[in-house]
Order: C-alpha cells, then sequence, then structure tokens
C-alpha cells in the first residue's frame, strides 16, 4: 500500500513538474501580483479578430474590451488616471486596410473615433489629450515608421491641432509622453536626417534630443526617472533618465532582460514602479491566413504574431534576468495561448 | 524486299519531329545574340525611363571568379523591359510608399535600406499605377511572383547580368577595372554614401549604375551551386524554400570593392522581412517587366498614335 501510495504521489509530481517546466512556478510572485493595484490592457487575436483585454496582475478579472467582430482593435494605451484607452483600429484588408485612432472609457464604453489614417496615440499627462501619428500617406503600409507630424486631441472637446513644428517630424513610431509632459519620446527611422534613433521631443518647443541609444520602442516611466526601451531584438534595457533638466540624457543601467531563443518586444514599466511587461515569442512575419492581418517581422502592429505571449519580471529582485534560465518568481505569464498577445500596457485601477 | 509499316515507329517518330519543331521554334525566338540587341529606350506609362531588351543569348557567370561564379554557362532570355535607373527616392516617394533610406538629401538619389519585400510591394504600386496586373500575390504568404503577370517584378539574375554586360564578356562593361570610375560608385568616389542616379556613364544599352551605387535585389532565391544546374532558357533561380531564405543581391554598392562590382559577382541578402528596424543601407534595386516583340510593337505603335498607356497584358503577351 506504501508502494502504491509513493508510485501515485510520484507519478503526480512528474506530471506537475513537466508541465509546469517551460514556466517558473511563481506563487510568490503571483501573489504580488494580485495584490497589485495594477493592471494590463493588451491586444491578442481570438476567433478570427483582434481585441483588447485588460486584467488584473495576476491574469484574474480578464475581460473581453472590445468583442467586434467587424473590427480589428489593437495598440492599447490607458491614460494615467486609468478612466479612458485610446486605441487603433484596422477595418479591411489587405493593402485596402484603414487604420484610425479610437478613444474609449475604461469598461469599452462612449467609443468614439479621433482620426483616420493615424496610428500609435498616446496619452499626455492630463488626462486630456490623445497624441497620435497622422499616416504619411492615405494608403496603408505596415511599417511602424510610416508616419508624418504629430497631431494633439483634446478628448473632451474634440479638437485637433498639430505639434508647433509638426511639419518637421518624419517618420516617427511607438512615441510616449514623459511625466511632466514637457518631452515625447519616440523612435526615429529614416526621418529627420537620422537613420535610426530614439529622441526625446519638446512638446510644445522645437528641441530635440539624440538620446544616443541603439534600439527602438522606448517607454518612460510614471514617475519619470526611468526609461525601458528594447536594445535589440532580444533585449529590454531599463535606464535612470532624468526628464526635468534642460538636458535631459541617460543615466545608470539598471536592468537588462534578455532572451536569445525568442524575440523580446514592447516593454512597459507599471505605473508602481515594480514591474516591467514585455511580449514575447519567436521570429516570423505573420500569418495571413488569419483575417485582418499582414505579413511583416511580427513584432509591428497588425502581424500575427505566432506564439507570442505577455508576461510580467519584477525589477526588484536582480539587475538582469536571462529568460531562457528563469527560476520561479523571476517572471509571470499573463497569457499562454500563444495568440498574437503584444502591446501589454500597465495602469492603475480606479 | 517488301516495305513494312510500323505504326508506334511512325507515331514516335512524329512526336520527335514535333518535339523538333518546337524547339527550333523556340530558339528561334531567342537566337539572338547580345550583338544583336536593339535596345529601345521609351518612358512608361508612370514616367519611368526603360529599355526595351529583345533578349537573346550570353554567357553568363566566370570561370575566373569566385566558386558561386562557375560554370559560364550559356543563357537564352526572353524579350523585357528594365529601368534605366535604379529606384529613387523620388520614384518611392510616387508610389506613395515609406522611404526606408538612411541617405534622403537627394531625390535623385536611389532608395536603399530596402527590404526585399517592400522591393516587390513597390513593383505591385508600378503595376496598378499603369493598370497591369501586379505579379506579386499580396494576400500569399511570401508574395510569390507570378512570371506570367503583365506587371513590374524584381529581376531575375540572369535578367539582371544580361542587362549589366549589354554585350560585354570581361568583368566589367568597360575594358578594365581603371576606368570603372566613369561608370560606378564604389568605394572608391562615392564619398562614403549613395550618389544621385545617372551622374556616371551608361552601358552601352543606356543603362546606368548596373555597377555600384546600391546593390539591387534580384527575384532569385541564393544558391552558390545553382548555376551548375540552371536551366538554359529564362532561369529563374532555385524553386523558393520555406524561410527567410537569402535572395541574390548584386552590382555592388557605394562601400564596395571594385572586385565586388564585377558584372558576374554573386551575393547572398537576408531579405530583412522579418527584421522591423532592417537598416542595410546598400540594398536597392530597379524594375522589370516581360513584354513580348508583339507587345513592344503593339506598345510602339500605340506611342505613334500618342494613345495614353501601356496596353494591359493580352494574348500575344503570353508565352
Amino acid at each position: 500500500m506504501r508502494l502504491v501510495c509513493f508510485l501515485t504521489v510520484s507519478i503526480v509530481l512528474k506530471v506537475f513538474t513537466t508541465t509546469y517546466a517551460d514556466q517558473p512556478v511563481n506563487s510568490t510572485l503571483a501573489a504580488q501580483l494580485a495584490a497589485s493595484s495594477c493592471k494590463l490592457v493588451y491586444e491578442s487575436y481570438t476567433n478570427n479578430n483582434w481585441d483588447l483585454f485588460v486584467s488584473r496582475a495576476d491574469t484574474s478579472e480578464r475581460v473581453n474590451l472590445t468583442a467586434t467582430m467587424e473590427q480589428h482593435e489593437l495598440y492599447p494605451q490607458v491614460s494615467p488616471d486609468g478612466s479612458r484607452v485610446c486605441f487603433v483600429v484596422d477595418q479591411g484588408q489587405g493593402r485596402q486596410t484603414i487604420r484610425s485612432v479610437w478613444v474609449m472609457n475604461i469598461d469599452g464604453t462612449d467609443r468614439t473615433k479621433v482620426a483616420d489614417h493615424a496610428r500609435q496615440p498616446c496619452w499626455n499627462p492630463d488626462n486630456k489629450t490623445i497624441l497620435y501619428l497622422p499616416q504619411e500617406y492615405k494608403k496603408f503600409n505596415i511599417a511602424d515608421f510610416f508616419t508624418k507630424g504629430i497631431v494633439y486631441y483634446n478628448v473632451d472637446s474634440k479638437t485637433s491641432r498639430p505639434h508647433l513644428h509638426s511639419d518637421k517630424i518624419h517618420h516617427l513610431y511607438n512615441p510616449c509622453f514623459a511625466a511632466h509632459g514637457k518631452w515625447i519620446v519616440a523612435t526615429v527611422h529614416a526621418g529627420m536626417g537620422y537613420k535610426h534613433a530614439i529622441l526625446l521631443i519638446e512638446a510644445e518647443g522645437p528641441r530635440i534630443i539624440d538620446l544616443q541609444i541603439n534600439g527602438c520602442r522606448p517607454c518612460l516611466s510614471a514617475d519619470g526617472q526611468r526609461i525601458a526601451w528594447g536594445q535589440d531584438d532580444h533585449t529590454i534595457v531599463v535606464a535612470e533618465l532624468d526628464v526635468t533638466t534642460e538636458t535631459p540624457k541617460i543615466g545608470k543601467r539598471i536592468f537588462h532582460v534578455r532572451d536569445k531563443q525568442n524575440k523580446i518586444y514592447h516593454s512597459d514599466l507599471s505605473p508602481d514602479g515594480e514591474y516591467i511587461s514585455l511580449s514575447r515569442g519567436p521570429d516570423g512575419k505573420g500569418d495571413l491566413s488569419k483575417i485582418g492581418t499582414h505579413e511583416a517581422a511580427c513584432e509591428m502592429v497588425g502581424v500575427y504574431a505566432s506564439n507570442w505571449n505577455i508576461l510580467v519580471v519584477p525589477l526588484s529582485l536582480t539587475k538582469s534576468l536571462d529568460l531562457n534560465d528563469a527560476q520561479p518568481n523571476d517572471y509571470f505569464s499573463i497569457t499562454s495561448d500563444g495568440n498574437s498577445n503584444k502591446e501589454p500596457d500597465w495602469f492603475l485601477s480606479r | 524486299m517488301s516495305m513494312r509499316f510500323y505504326p508506334r515507329l511512325a507515331v514516335a517518330m512524329g512526336q520527335l519531329f514535333l518535339v523538333g519543331l518546337c524547339l527550333t521554334a523556340c530558339v528561334q525566338r531567342n537566337d539572338l545574340s547580345t550583338d544583336d540587341v536593339q535596345p529601345q529606350p521609351f518612358v512608361s506609362a508612370s514616367g519611368v525611363d526603360m529599355v526595351f531588351l529583345s533578349g537573346g543569348t550570353f554567357m553568363m557567370g566566370s570561370n575566373e571568379g569566385d566558386d558561386d561564379e562557375r560554370p559560364l554557362h550559356q543563357v537564352i532570355l526572353s524579350p523585357f523591359v528594365i529601368d534605366v535607373h535604379e529606384v529613387t527616392h523620388e520614384m518611392f516617394a510616387r508610389a506613395e510608399l515609406p522611404n526606408p533610406s538612411r541617405w534622403q538629401d537627394d531625390p535623385q538619389k536611389p532608395v536603399e535600406s530596402v527590404r526585399w519585400r517592400d522591393a516587390k510591394i513597390y513593383c505591385n504600386e508600378r503595376s496598378l499605377q499603369e493598370g497591369l496586373e501586379v505579379c506579386y500575390d499580396e494576400t500569399t504568404p511570401g508574395l510569390p511572383c507570378d512570371f506570367k503577370a503583365s506587371g513590374y517584378r524584381l529581376p531575375t539574375e540572369a535578367e539582371w547580368e544580361f542587362a549589366c554586360r549589354a554585350g560585354s564578356q570581361g568583368d566589367y562593361v568597360c575594358t578594365t577595372s581603371d576606368k570603372l570610375k566613369s561608370y560606378a560608385y564604389y568605394n572608391a568616389n562615392s564619398d562614403n554614401q549613395t550618389q544621385p542616379v545617372g551622374t556616371r556613364k551608361a552601358n552601352r544599352w543606356g543603362l546606368f549604375g548596373m555597377h555600384g551605387n546600391v546593390c539591387e535585389w534580384c527575384q532569385d532565391v541564393y544558391d552558390p551551386e545553382y548555376y551548375q544546374i540552371s536551366p538554359t532558357l529564362d532561369p529563374r533561380g532555385p524553386s523558393t524554400s520555406a524561410g527567410d531564405v537569402k535572395r541574390v543581391i548584386r552590382g555592388g554598392s557605394w562601400k564596395a570593392s571594385v572586385r565586388m562590382c564585377r558584372s558576374s559577382f554573386r551575393q547572398g541578402q537576408r531579405t530583412g522581412d522579418t527584421d522591423a528596424c532592417f537598416s542595410t543601407d546598400y540594398c536597392g534595386f530597379r524594375c522589370v517587366r516581360r513584354m513580348a516583340i508583339e507587345t513592344w510593337n503593339l506598345l510602339q505603335k500605340n506611342q505613334v498614335e500618342n494613345e495614353v498607356t501601356t496596353p494591359k497584358a493580352n494574348s500575344s503577351d503570353s508565352k
């Protein structure tokens, strides 16, 4: 009888460890995330449709915010006060696609179109103004840097105005406001005299500062003291950045996430400064059999990224994390279905 | 001695005769040597300077070059038209595509940092502008090429070398490498960047920049051993294999050595199709379009009669 019990327990343990062998068993981290007041919104491709999902940081209370079969919602960005979310909508297929910027309440109600032929919105810290990037031409193109200018949209008055030097802004992507609203950080590709760079752009002025860091897709922390960006396909870096000075510059690198096997992209720092979220998955160029998707590098908006998932890494434990050699509590998976889960954005639950 | 009739033998002889007849006809259409090619310059319906090349026979590769250039072998090509210049910033803007180029200070510079896929999208844009059938199917993974379509596409490696050589048989269109500076921008005279197209000498057929400035994407998958098995008539490269295979780039660039600018020099290049930040600042291209002699004659007739556009594909355009 003892032998039978021993064997049964052994088999159960074996099954358990095998099932979870590819992911750290992170009950402590899960408990921490369950207690967090931060939530995540992200895009996912389900039932032949891009939708936006929101969940608590421990994956509980997951809700499909959009659930629209006729439209594809992508690239969500939540206002700093957590009340509203702006995003892009793709309608049509292939070169007939029309990409537009929209805004709605965080519960999915009061959905309003901001602009057609526009992309990559983000919020001003005033919680009223959305920055978006008009497309370079009306005709659709999947390239992330297919933009020209910067436009500000006031969600209360529903009015728009261009950046003071919008005519000089060319080929930006992935913009993000600094905490006090004075600076915008963004990537530029083959524009404004740069081959490829991460820039600080004065929100209401002419100044542009090259941060002199390799990579793309920067994001700033809510307190304006840190920046995270993708240094290459396989490395995300967090560094100090003081945007309150007249000449902001990158400071000490304080955290690295690496993954030699998969691409890691779309980093976002949590409002409480405790975590970084990111998307992770294999290299690829999409799956055109998926309706409403495009063929290009799978980290790009609108490209189906097979087996991509979102995970959360605590910033407090170590100075660097190799995801191929991760231990329990090193990271926590927000999604595991591989349904092209990308572009996570943290926000504080109201 | 009585004569006997063998039906099977008669059928076989008949089949052999028909095959021979077909082959003869085929060769007759393509038996022009490069000396016989009469390049005909014209302006396409979308305003691009092009040259009609009536096809013909030429010797491709080199027995003196790198291993992947061997053996020197005979190739027969069908007629086609080809851009006089590499695709410029101005042309890319006209197609309303995002220009990924590093140097954007002159609209007459060739585009570079172009992914293989984006070069194909440009070809389709130009086809649509002119009301032609697109060659690349954008709804199918990898954007496969329909060589029978009437629109624009990237040149095959054979078409590219045929156009580059313009009847020459040495390493360059000029007789010696010393004279290459007159024909090409490469590391000896490029000032470490691209230069405006059409500012060096053209080759014998009126094509500029076949050597240097930017390497030019071709349609073919790169296989260093392909010449050992390639067909004689209209070779199109190895059959496409899955994944992000290397594609052929030709001609050398602003940063290339004189040796890399040789007419027969071959390079394989990752397409960049899975790289959002592709910035290989020497990859450009030019377009070709197949055109049967009959279609060319019709086009000429239409232009003479001052009619508006290039004719759409018709039965005479099919082979």
